[in-house]
């Protein structure tokens, strides 16, 4: 059987894009992301609190983010940016995301596949 | 360490997560943790409530272990290529420091013996002497190259919540070698002749020096894990999942 690309999971790879547009400008730290994916999604999609820092850990591995510890009101903490390999990254999760949702879209808007038989 | 995740952390280290990475995510999820608490207690509740309620949003143990469990890049090498850490990497390490004590004998014995056959000379100069403290480095690094090696492993595996097979094959391997090996010092017959020194790795050819080569070895290897014995033996019962 030839090849195929699929979409294994639906939801792969969504914790990594929201991250990576949030840090896009500037740096946080994870409650911080936490926060706000569920304040810009209006709680439509909430990453699990504690289980954001293996996939933050993840990009930074891979080059995607990178880390600073820096004491805020008293507090040390680890702040996350992005990475210029981190912007590439995010513009091809970016245009994944936009083709699936695209097609997506098409579907729900009603093309019916005629002549199928 | 105490808190709330301390069993979470002996059970990241346990599934062959990398200390640094266990102990970075324990870090974090401790600082979200007190965010939490803090969001909390915003909303009126009690200390004790706001962070059980913390504790509720930020996962379950399960949760957050299997979080970082189930990716492999976080694993530590010693448990992805024990092979390398506890045989190829001692081995390597043996090498280097048996390589720096020959050549402060090779040294030692070209600089301040240059008449004697041998290096291993009765007399070395005074006690206190630089003649006497080059030499005796040299026996430092040359004796105490396996047994370190052997506290190294050990220390790895205590840190890193492993099994005792692997680290004590990488003992046992580091204390062969070191049983089996045997340093032979020449000087060419001419006046101010340089002076060689050559190793061999050899169990000899009778009972007697193959017994006498692992009796070396046993107390090499008494040596070298008795540090990580220790801490076996004083370690907490491991956690059952």
């Amino acid at each position: 059987m030839a090849g195929r690309d699929t979409n294994p999971n639906f939801m792969n790879g969504v914790p990594e894009l929201l991250i990576l547009r949030l840090l896009r400008k500037q740096e946080m730290y994870g409650y911080q992301i936490v926060e706000c994916i569920r304040d810009r999604t209006n709680s439509v999609i909430t990453i699990g609190e504690g289980v954001v820092y293996p996939v933050l850990h993840g990009l930074e591995r891979d080059g995607a983010l990178k880390s600073r510890r820096k004491r805020v009101n008293g507090r040390s903490r680890i702040y996350y940016s992005v990475t210029p390999e981190g912007r590439t990254r995010l513009a091809e999760l970016s245009g994944s995301w936009n083709s699936l949702a695209a097609a997506i879209r098409k579907m729900l808007k009603g093309g019916q596949h005629v002549g199928a038989f | 360490m105490s808190g709330p995740f301390s069993e979470l952390r002996e059970r990241l280290l346990e599934a062959g997560i990398a200390p640094r990475y266990a102990r970075r995510y324990v870090r974090e999820l401790s600082d979200h943790l007190a965010d939490l608490t803090a969001e909390e207690g915003r909303e009126g509740r009690s200390h004790a409530e706001a962070e059980s309620m913390a504790l509720r949003r930020l996962g379950s143990i399960d949760d957050l272990a299997s979080a970082l469990i189930e990716r492999r890049e976080f694993q530590s090498w010693a448990v992805r290529a024990p092979w390398a850490i506890f045989g190829l990497a001692p081995i390597a390490f043996l090498a280097v420091a048996w390589s720096v004590a020959l050549l402060i004998l090779w040294a030692g014995w070209n600089i301040f013996l240059p008449q004697a056959d041998s290096p291993f000379a009765t007399s070395i100069g005074p006690i206190y002497g630089i003649e006497n403290a080059c030499f005796q480095t040299g026996r430092l690094i040359y004796f105490g190259a396996p047994i370190f090696v052997g506290w190294v492993i050990g220390m790895m595996a205590a840190r890193q919540r492993l099994r005792a097979v692997w680290p004590v094959f990488g003992t046992s391997l580091v204390a062969l070698i070191a049983s089996a090996a045997q340093v032979h010092a020449s000087r060419t017959r001419v006046a101010d002749g340089i002076g060689h020194i050559t190793m061999r790795f050899s169990f000899g050819s009778s009972v007697q020096d193959v017994s006498g080569n692992l009796a070396q070895a046993f107390l090499v290897v008494s040596l070298a894990v008795l540090p990580y014995a220790v801490w076996r033996l004083r370690r907490p019962k491991p956690l059952s999942t």
